[in-house]
């Protein structure tokens, strides 16, 4: 082959296999993925889980702890047969002789049957064996759980450790909101959600809650079948574990559920077209429910003991009087839960207003019990003195039979009858009590105020704060009582249900369906007695009651001061929190937007704080916040010290304002602060250098402090408003009130703002109607307007009249919307119950109903 | 879901079925593929050619682009075929709807397999409608057609906007995001999968599925 010597020459070959003109081509670094948390696909799972870890403090204390579960459950089931088979209990009470050669004395190992005995007893017990079963299905079940999510959260602990570069050790001692922050910055790295550039803390909240916010708002709505009257109890609420997890089951997760997964409700449920065969579904599925949980029910039985006996032994073994003691029914969680509240936050703020509520409950010890009481325990007393007394002189007493045991149970005895007799030095003031609590747990129905010292109030907040042992003993009866419930409440409210779901489920982009409450949005769920006057265009159907929507917008946006929320939404939080400042400053409130009547007091918050004591002392402008403070400290009520947090703050708040104030008001604040009980440091450091720090994470404490006296101003003026609407209220209706036609005369007779009748609640319904009647408007209630027997009687004409009577006071120009026909359809049920549901104006249509789902960006 | 979800919906006479689904498959998936990349040792790699071919439909008076690959074709036509088929088998009124879901591959540990995440899924669905005459089906041509060139503007719009898309993976992990079974081109992995309506709904798999996740759960 001939060289040519050509100035075209071969290249060098580097990239021998490589397309031709490889030079030319465009070169790219691939990003890779650098992480693996872009893009998770279950978030709300995820979020969950992170959310668990950070309040199992750790991967390493969860996984101990779940460990040592697993071996406390082998431990209690085998000891148990073990002493109910394997023990020869005549040899230890010495009715039976042992011979042993070498020692009279009987051992231990004595009294334990041999192994083939013992083995052929446990076989021949079909009751031990079906327990036995049972419990070894229940610990496979948690084992199998356990391992899941050993593996689940082993990815969690990564992503704290390289995503968020959080190490397990510190983890216990990072608060929820700094975690939450870290999450939403690397979501801008990560891209953890592809909907949004930026999570919001909103968003993670709604996965995290989105199913305990239903439940949430179904107990404000009082949708839930909690309420009952069985013939000899009277009024009272079940709500156990067991009911909960069915209806968990029926709407959120069980199979046909409401949901198709756990972001998104089934399309056919958001479309109000086939309602009546959806809700006829429904029914069905529940009676099936119900059913298949009345057969399981000795399974059910067995496996509820066996958790209450291993969730509770350990308790009663450390603290015995923890029976007696009380707790926060399931129920009041529910009804006292915010929207958007995590578990820590309601437990912290719940367990705050502990010893204040069992203060409080024990205020109303029966005098009658007393007397009894304290009889018994004088001649319990006696015995038990003569036996210590032989016993001191010579100790073979003791070993008399039953003497030890006579001892014991007299102790017992004289305990118990104590807890019966109050403590003579102590003085009571219900109502002030219940302020404290109040302060803690945000929601009261409006007609515990003002009646705190009645029985019937105490026995309604029992429902909330009920004895631990009754507790125990309802969920003890639940698997029996769960299916009943299930089938004759449950299934009647089938449209109600499916109603709600309908019409209170929002698609919010990159969250998925949440529901409308959730979303805190005034302007739709708003009250107008709570402040959302004016702001809110929601139907008494679409109110949340007793001010959730408003008090859980303040509760967010105090503890995640980062949010940002809505233009309007600002807008109220800003307002409300200026207004309670000023009140706190205790300047005068000439410009206040709402000028209910002229005689609102300008100390609200003085009158929050102490109602009886406070109204009488004279607030100068200067001079107010340590004359109030005195005022505190000269009371010595013990309930008031409770509140000394509270009016801490407000003191500091009130110091911000005043900063330039006399120096001499900061000292003396600061002598009234240390003599109510109050870390006298946090004042005299100075109050100008408060205004940075408060509004900082840091003080997170104070977040609750702060929510606390939003809260109480809240109500207060909650209270006023109510008074004052009554009074324009009467003065409307006589002109202006189209719908009040039919009302029958003497409902409209003048009604007494001091009525001696109990004002009723929404949410505390203590008279009923009918079984499914829906209790008339919270706005209702404070008026007290209508005595009991007419509140039952013509409830309906009453409640449209009151609505439409608040609506026209509300917003001059709005229409009577209380005389149309319900999107829900009610009037074709053809039941004689009231229903006030009040329909969205524009979907009133009653032939083509479009989905109320629409999107929220 | 995690996932960015595109709904669109035609109504078609039966024989455009097919043209119209193949339409607007080839539209998103032209906009969901790649030239093939070709790694280098320093961890660059560069992107091959993707030709692209006007296909012009025989039932409807439509043209539209798809990448000049046989073999992507033969896949999507498959896939198309068999939906058309179950259609017409139905015997229902003729509502199905086909989606094409791109996803990722997620390597988990040993217990269990391999995860699909899906980031993006495009719904279309199909409502057939019959035509009594000749002249009807003649409008009917004209406006599936027009109907087509919205569909597409609507796709080049949501593709158009600065969404999440999954990072370029490195030569090691180009097979979780990329489908790189064809030879000519590479899309991203993807799935077509159809229902006709009758058979909405979760099936009884997946209810169980779920069951025994949520008794696990914490």
């Amino acid at each position: 082959m001939a060289h040519f010597d050509t100035e075209y020459q071969r290249l060098e070959a580097s990239y021998s296999d490589s397309p031709p003109g490889e030079e030319n081509l465009l070169m790219h670094v691939p990003e890779g993925a650098k992480s693996q948390w872009h893009h998770i696909e279950n978030l709300d799972l995820f979020f969950q889980r992170v959310y668990n870890l950070h309040q199992k403090n750790g991967f390493t204390c969860m996984l101990l702890g779940e460990i040592f579960e697993l071996v406390q459950l082998l431990f209690v089931v085998g000891f148990t047969v073990f002493l109910a088979n394997c023990v020869d209990y005549d040899i230890l009470f010495a009715n039976k002789f042992v011979n042993h050669t070498d020692s009279s004395k009987v051992t231990l190992p004595d009294a334990f049957l041999p192994v083939d005995v013992c083995s052929a007893r446990i076989r021949d017990n079909a009751f031990v064996i079906f327990v036995l079963i049972i419990s070894g299905v229940f610990w496979l079940h948690r084992l199998v759980k356990f391992i899941y999510n050993v593996c689940c959260y082993w990815e969690i602990r990564s992503f704290y450790i390289n995503a968020l570069k959080m190490t397990m050790s510190e983890l216990p001692y990072a608060t929820w909101q700094e975690v939450q922050a870290r999450i939403v910055e690397i979501q801008k790295e990560h891209q953890i959600c592809i909907h949004k550039k930026e999570l919001t803390e909103l968003d993670i909240y709604h996965r995290i809650l989105r199913f305990k916010n239903y439940m949430v708002a179904m107990v404000n709505k009082s949708l839930l079948p909690v309420r009952f009257r069985p013939p000899v109890l009277g009024e009272c609420v079940f709500f156990t574990r067991g009911l909960k997890y069915n209806f968990e089951l029926i709407f959120f997760w069980g199979p046909g559920s409401l949901f198709e997964n756990e972001w998104s409700l089934k399309p056919e449920y958001k479309r109000g077209g086939n309602r009546l065969e959806l809700a006829d579904r429904l029914a069905s599925r529940i009676l099936w429910i119900g059913i298949a949980n009345l057969l399981l029910c000795p399974v059910i039985l067995v496996w509820q003991i066996l958790y209450a006996f291993f969730s509770y032994t350990e308790v009663i073994k450390r603290e015995p009087g923890s029976l007696g003691a009380r707790c926060w029914s399931l129920y009041g969680r529910c009804y006292l839960r915010h929207f958007n509240e995590l578990d820590h936050e309601l437990m912290s703020r719940l367990s705050k207003g502990y010893k204040a509520a069992s203060k409080y409950m024990n205020c109303f010890l029966s005098p009658l019990l007393t007397v009894v009481a304290k009889n018994v325990a004088f001649f319990a007393g006696s015995l038990l003195a003569v036996l210590i007394a032989l016993t001191i002189y010579d100790e073979d007493v003791l070993a008399v039979e039953h003497v030890l045991s006579s001892i014991t149970l007299l102790g017992v005895c004289i305990t118990v009858c104590r807890s019966f007799i109050p403590d003579k030095n102590m003085v009571f003031c219900p109502e002030q009590l219940l302020r404290v609590i109040l302060a803690h747990i945000h929601y009261m129905p409006d007609h515990w105020q003002g009646n705190a010292h009645r029985y019937e109030t105490r026995d309604q907040f029992s429902q909330l704060f009920q004895y631990k042992a009754v507790f125990i003993l309802e969920e003890l009866i639940s698997p029996v009582v769960t299916p009943i419930i299930l089938i004759f409440s449950l299934r009647r409210k089938s449209l109600e249900i499916i109603d709600f779901f309908r019409n209170f489920t929002v698609e919010v982009v990159g969250v998925g369906d949440t529901c409308s409450f959730a979303q805190m949005d005034i302007r739709q769920h708003g009250h107008p007695a709570w402040m959302s006057e004016g702001k809110t265009e929601a139907s008494i159907y679409q109110q949340a009651e007793d001010g959730k929507t408003e008090l859980s917008l303040m509760h967010f946006a105090i503890t995640n001061p980062q949010w940002q929320p809505p233009q309007e939404t600002t807008h109220f939080i800003s307002q409300l929190k200026e207004r309670v400042h000023r009140e706190a400053t205790g300047a005068p409130s000439d410009t206040n937007p709402l000028s209910l009547s002229e005689s609102e007091p300008r100390s609200l918050i003085a009158n929050i704080l102490g109602p009886s004591t406070l109204t009488s002392v004279h607030f100068g402008r200067d001079s107010s916040l340590t004359n109030h403070a005195a005022a505190g400290i000269n009371d010595g009520a013990s309930a008031l010290r409770s509140l000394s947090p509270v009016s801490s703050s407000l003191h500091l708040r009130g110091s911000l304002s005043a900063a330039h104030r006399a120096a001499g008001h900061t000292s003396a604040m600061s002598k009234g602060m240390a003599g109510s009980g109050t870390d006298a440091r946090t004042v005299s450091s100075g109050s100008s250098a408060w205004e940075g720090q408060l509004t900082s994470l840091v003080l997170s404490e104070y977040a609750s402090t702060e929510m606390s006296i939003h809260a109480l101003y809240m109500h207060e003026l909650h209270k006023q408003q109510s008074r004052g609407e009554l009074s324009r209220h009467t003065w409307h209706r006589q002109d202006s009130d189209e719908s009040s036609d039919s009302v029958p005369d003497e409902v409209r007779s003048e009604p007494n703002p001091h009525s001696r009748h109990f004002p009723r609640s929404h949410t505390f319904p203590t008279t009923v109607a009918s079984p499914s009647a829906i209790p008339t408007s919270a706005s209702a209630c404070a008026t007290g307007s209508t005595t009991l027997g007419q509140e039952g009687a013509s409830s309906q004409s009453s409640t449209q009249r009151r609505f439409s009577g608040s609506d026209s006071f509300g917003a001059g120009g709005k229409a009577v919307r209380s005389a149309r026909v319900p999107m829900g359809g009610w009037a074709e049920d053809g039941q004689a119950a009231p229903r006030h549901h009040d329909p969205l104006p524009e979907e009133s249509s009653e032939d083509e109903m479009p989905p109320h789902i629409h999107k929220v960006t | 879901m995690n996932c960015r979800s595109e709904v669109l919906e035609v109504t078609v006479e039966a024989r455009q079925v097919e043209e119209a689904m193949l339409a607007l498959l080839h539209t998103i998936l032209l906009h969901r593929s790649t030239g093939k990349f070709h790694y280098k040792k320093e961890g660059t790699y560069s992107i091959g050619t993707v030709g692209t071919l006007d296909i012009d439909c025989d039932f409807i008076d439509f043209t539209f682009v798809r990448v000049s690959s046989e073999e992507l074709d033969r896949v999507i036509r498959k896939a198309v075929s068999e939906f058309k088929d179950a259609l017409s088998n139905s015997g229902s009124d003729g509502m199905g709807q086909i989606s094409l879901e791109f996803y990722q591959k997620k390597k988990s540990r040993w217990p269990f397999s391999d995860e699909c995440i899906p980031w993006e899924v495009w719904s279309i669905k199909v409502n057939v409608v019959n035509l009594a005459n000749e002249q009807e089906r003649q409008i009917c041509r004209e406006k599936v057609g027009e109907k087509l060139g919205e569909k597409v503007i609507n796709v080049v719009e949501v593709i158009n906007r600065h969404e999440y898309l999954p990072k370029m993976p490195t030569q090691s992990e180009v097979d979780n995001v990329f489908d790189t079974s064809l030879k000519d081109v590479q899309p991203y992995l993807y799935k077509i999968t159809f229902q006709i309506t009758d058979s909405l709904g979760t099936s009884v798999s997946t209810t169980m599925r779920r069951l025994i996740k949520d008794t696990l759960a914490l």
